[in-house]
């Protein structure tokens, strides 16, 4: 561990909880938000350097992605996910990608997070650490409001933990004004999956619309355990069902050009895959 | 006295400065390498870019402290190289240069991709240089400028 004036380079996971235990200071991951603000005379936490958080596996369930995996780490990586490499690839632009990571997308706690989509609609979870304690929970529950996460006072995010099943046939699309460095206006992201002609997993869910990413997959489960020709005839009533849920907040662009955006992109979603 | 270690432009580094200073003011203040351009502060126009690690990044959202045992390569260090005059010449020749403040940016961003791949296609070069913006919106030549050197420089990348 290297000791700096106002921050701390920690080279592994336990040398890093310790300091967040022992010390006020503020977790540092790629910095490509946290520079944004700048703040003065405050002691960083740099975890860039830990290998272990650094690393990419996956055993029989899980993809797992060490929190301090870079949005180019993950892009490069033959093990990540195809769904989460879609949406790295219009996040930002090279240089923030190579800085950027997936714990800091989601430490920041914002609902425009665009890794942080795929990892609702892919139910994964979060594992955090204290110096004294560990616990994994689902990302719907780690975020609770906008910029309020489930993240007690000396944990760290270490890893996520992305289930592999039905990660296959997936639809992503990212509502910007551009092609580059873009933040989304509206993002979308569902799975589906059917087998012998029955739908056997349905999930979406949508970025940049309220406070915190949405997913309601109580909605979604209106398809499950259907046959397609069946989901076509409850198709108005699922339609129905997220226009009454949704309640998108105003912000760069209206309510209103929100909700109609997110009934486009779910109809679209379902006419690809035959509904 | 606490400092942070790091090579630069091949030279090693001891900062003794804060660690959560920023790496764009420290190069231009401390170091006086103004090559390394300031646009926005925010990651948004990569004229601050440099090469950390063998990766383009955004000196402004860099803090100190997140370089210790880093290498940092900014545009006077890469002047120096073969590669260098490949890519200066290949700007020279379309005219892909206007008012040159996006141009240390570019350049760093251009052996990035190079160095990323040797053969690129025009979309490898216009998603390589999508995080650095060009005011004077000379992007036609400089993606030109790009795929000369690609080619001028055969056998470097």
């Amino acid at each position: 561990m290297v000791k700096l004036n106002n921050g701390y380079v920690p080279e592994t996971i336990d040398e890093a909880l310790a300091i967040m235990r022992d010390e006020k200071v503020k977790p540092y991951s790629g910095g490509t938000d946290l520079m944004i603000e700048g703040e003065e005379g405050i002691s960083y936490l740099f975890l860039n350097k830990i290998p272990e958080l650094k690393v990419i596996t996956q055993d029989h369930d899980y993809i797992k992605i060490g929190a301090e995996c870079t949005f180019t780490d993950i892009e490069e990586s033959d093990v990540a996910p195809q769904i989460l490499k879609d949406a790295i690839s219009e996040l930002a632009g090279p240089a923030i990608r190579n800085f950027a990571t997936i714990g800091g997308n989601i430490g920041n706690g914002s609902a425009k997070a665009d890794s942080a989509l795929i990892l609702f609609v892919t139910d994964s979870l979060i594992r955090l650490r204290g110096a004294d304690s560990e616990r994994t929970i689902y990302i719907k529950d780690f975020y609770k409001q906008r910029k309020q996460l489930d993240l007690k006072e000396g944990e760290l995010i270490i890893e996520v933990l992305i289930p592999k099943r039905y990660l296959k046939n997936y639809y992503y699309k990212k509502i910007g004004t551009r092609k580059a460095l873009a933040i989304s206006r509206v993002s979308f992201a569902g799975l589906f999956h059917e087998e012998n002609g029955v739908i056997t997993h349905l999930a979406t869910a949508f970025g940049a619309v309220e406070p915190t990413i949405v997913r309601h997959s109580e909605i979604d489960g209106m398809f499950i355990g259907k046959t397609i020709s069946e989901a076509k005839s409850l198709k108005d009533n699922y339609v129905n069902a997220y226009d009454n849920a949704m309640n998108p907040s105003a912000g760069r662009v209206s309510k209103e050009y929100r909700k109609t955006v997110c009934i486009n992109l779910l109809k679209d979603f379902l006419g690809v895959n035959g509904i | 006295m606490e400092y942070i270690e790091f090579k630069l432009n091949g030279d090693n580094m001891k900062y003794e400065g804060d660690a959560s200073d920023r790496l764009l003011d420290v190069l231009r203040d401390t170091y006086k390498l103004t090559g390394v351009k300031c646009g926005c502060k925010e990651g948004e126009c990569g004229a601050c870019s440099v090469i950390i690690d063998g990766r383009l990044a955004n000196s402004c959202m860099i803090a100190m402290g997140s370089i210790q045992g880093s290498d940092v390569m900014t545009i006077e260090g890469f002047s120096k190289t073969e590669r260098f005059k490949v890519i200066d010449k290949a700007y020279g020749d379309v005219s892909a240069v206007q008012c040159g403040y996006c141009i240390p940016g570019m350049v760093l961003a251009t052996e990035c991709i190079l160095g990323k791949n040797p053969h690129p296609t025009e979309t490898d070069i216009r998603r390589g240089i999508s995080g650095n913006l060009c005011r004077c919106t000379g992007y036609n030549s400089i993606v030109k400028a790009i795929g000369n050197a690609a080619k001028e420089g055969e056998g470097l990348w």
